[in-house]
């Protein structure tokens, strides 16, 4: 709990940091407009940082264009095309949530009924609630998009991913930071290599995969794809987590094994709570691995199994793409993605420290 | 023994990943070297073949062994030939545009003059974060040939006619270079933003005193502190447009035609679309022994995993 605690509390400075910027801001100005009228500042060390901020900005706007193109289309609601009418410009002139609502569907918690028997009596209870709908769905639209069940399955396998992977890669990246054994340099290099080269290779390998897959009967099994995608996690998530864990210092371990502490309670609850930070980044890492996943999962599974990617790209494969609806999808299935970049992006940076690189 | 087992107990902690990362990664490849000198097909491989150890354990179907045929077909195929050149020019060019571009974007936002650069800085990843089938789908829509394309909307405010992108080959061509670059700008942004910051200051200070512009600046201090960190990104970059399939296969499957089909997209159609397993390893293994040679190159030439222990 106390990392949830910590992420909440970030979390919470974050946005009081949001909150407060406008009115720094504000007074930021103020100060240098005064700073000229009386002459301190001078008005040339004004203009160009102003001139170039704002030029900088509109080239940022330019660049993102296409991300900000999506969401007016998707605020246009399920009819949206930019086939029929002008509506590509800049604000669309009608504002309509359909499409998101055709994506996210009927939003619910599933009516239930509880049985409990008193033992050694007859007497039986039941406990029944009902549903309870927060949202419907048949309101607004005509039909609701797969989106709940590609969530589903994504969830699925990105938790297998991570759950399996981590228990592959938390001791081997320990073993590989605080132990010696033989060919211990030979395997980091090779790990190192392959952090590099590995998406290549998997996509080479891409036709045998599938036929050992299909062979074997393997298609169409999460589980098996979680086990693949978790495989593949290896080489850069144990080098990432093994560069971390070097930076903690050896002298804890030290004293609780003076203390008499064993091996294996040494790793538990000195290094892994020291390695908080480093776990942190591989788990979003891995998570997102499964997530984002398409190629493979797009040649192995069937529609019933489709992660949310494989469904994406199934609403673009016609030759009518509905562009509202392609839009809202698009946006519901990355933007949880963004945020996590954005809150983690201080911590992705300093743990990816290119060990070797620099200078 | 017993000494050396007590010694090297630890190792008992990395195998279980080896082990898995082998069976999905090597395994595999072992296997695509395998259909590569056989006539594999779906109807052959998939029927149930010789069982036990000379079988692989079932994993053999009724595919027949021709030795060298797959390689001699596909060394003496203009369409494959086409494919490696594409894909080299599409590495070259896109490597250059991405580096040229990275280190534009990178010196804007870490520029004095140019203000609220942190912010500015985890706006311009944000593509980073994004799905790649996600973006280049987005991408996809942006080349609509339609009327109301966002490129088509920018052609004909600069005074030209809509064009149909992926309908000319050197256009397509053109969209697949815009659209790595703009998946790819983020990662060369970050290292490079890294690397700026690490140039000292005094020596650009110094530089400025001693009557340098901003092109000299740039050229003798700048250049040379960042030169192995973005040579590291331009490498790790080559890499990955050289096994680019997501976005020749979402645009127009490597179209028109078979034009522009890059190699791994080239491999994969031969495969799945025109059921030549056989034919389709061999492209995938002619493939991985041409990145093979660029990496290993690339590695020691570059000294990547320097600094390791």
């Amino acid at each position: 709990m106390t990392m949830f605690e910590s992420i909440r509390r970030k979390l919470a400075g974050d946005v009081r940091t949001a909150i407060d910027k406008p009115a720094e801001f504000r007074a930021d100005v103020e100060y240098t407009i005064q700073g000229v009228r009386r002459g301190t500042i001078s008005p040339r060390d004004v203009l160009i940082p102003a001139v170039s901020t704002l030029a900088t900005l509109a080239f940022v706007f330019v660049l993102l264009l296409p991300i900000y193109w999506v969401l007016m289309i998707a605020l246009q609601g399920e009819g949206a095309t930019l086939y029929s009418t002008d509506s590509a410009g800049l604000i669309p002139e009608q504002f309509s949530l359909d499409a998101f609502v055709w994506v996210v569907g009927d939003l619910y918690i599933p009516g239930a009924i509880f049985r409990i028997a008193v033992p050694f009596t007859d007497i039986v209870y039941y406990f029944e609630w009902p549903r309870i709908v927060f949202l419907d769905a048949s309101n607004y639209v005509d039909s609701t998009s797969d989106f709940p069940r590609y969530f589903w399955n994504s969830l699925f396998i990105g938790v297998a991913t991570v759950v399996i992977a981590m228990s592959l890669i938390v001791p081997a990246a320990y073993a590989f930071s605080r132990r010696e054994f033989a060919g211990r340099m030979k395997l980091l290099y090779g790990y190192i290599l392959f952090t590099q080269i590995g998406g290549g290779l998997g996509i080479a390998a891409l036709i045998a995969l599938y036929t050992i897959f299909s062979s074997t009967g393997l298609t169409n099994n999460k589980l098996v794809l979680a086990v693949y995608y978790a495989a593949m996690a290896v080489p850069f998530n144990t080098w990432l987590l093994k560069t971390y864990m070097d930076s903690i210092p050896v002298s804890y371990e030290e004293a609780a094994i003076m203390d008499g502490a064993s091996p294996f309670r040494v790793a538990w609850e000195i290094v892994l709570p020291l390695a908080k930070p480093g776990l942190a980044t591989i788990f979003i890492f891995i998570f997102l691995t499964g997530w984002m996943e398409f190629i493979v999962a797009q040649l192995v599974l069937r529609p019933e199994n489709y992660t949310l990617p494989v469904g994406l790209f199934s609403l673009v494969d016609t030759y009518t793409v509905p562009w509202g609806r392609f839009s809202a999808f698009a946006l519901v299935y990355a933007s949880p993605i963004v945020f996590v970049y954005m809150f983690a992006q201080r911590y992705i940076e300093s743990g990816l420290s290119f060990g070797g690189v620099s200078g | 023994m017993q000494e050396w087992i007590s010694d090297n107990s630890a190792l008992l902690l990395v195998l279980p990943g080896l082990f898995f990362f082998s069976l999905f990664m090597f395994f595999p490849l072992l296997f695509t070297i395998y259909l590569s000198f056989t006539d594999a097909e779906p109807a052959t491989v998939f029927q149930d073949g010789p069982g036990g150890l000379t079988g692989f354990f079932g994993l053999r179907g009724v595919e027949n062994f021709v030795g060298l045929e797959n390689y001699v077909a596909v060394l003496s195929d203009p369409a494959f030939w086409n494919s490696l050149g594409i894909t080299w020019l599409f590495v070259a060019v896109s490597v250059t545009l991405k580096v040229a571009f990275g280190l534009f974007l990178a010196m804007l936002v870490t520029s004095d003059r140019v203000r609220g650069k942190r912010y500015l800085r985890s706006i311009i990843i944000i593509p980073w974060a994004l799905p790649p089938i996600f973006t280049i789908t987005i991408w996809k829509g942006v080349f609509s040939s339609a009327r109301f394309g966002l490129a088509n909307q920018a052609v004909m405010a600069l005074g030209y006619g809509t064009q149909s992108w992926f309908n000319d080959r050197w256009l397509a061509f053109g969209t697949y270079l815009l659209t790595e670059m703009w998946l790819a700008y983020p990662f060369m942004v970050i290292i490079t933003v890294s690397a700026l910051q690490a140039v000292p200051d005094d020596l650009l200070d110094a530089a400025k005193v001693d009557g340098a512009g901003f092109v000299h600046r740039f050229l003798n201090v700048t250049v040379p502190s960042i030169k192995r960190p973005v040579m590291f990104a331009a490498i790790l970059t080559a890499a990955a447009s050289f096994t680019q399939f997501l976005i020749p296969y979402v645009f127009n499957r490597g179209g028109p035609g078979r034009a522009n089909e890059l190699i791994i997209l080239y491999g994969y159609r031969e495969a799945f679309t025109f059921d030549a397993y056989g034919a389709g390893a061999a492209i995938m293994m002619t493939a991985v022994v041409f990145i093979g040679i660029f990496m290993l190159a690339a590695v020691w030439k570059g000294q990547l995993a320097e600094g390791v222990n």
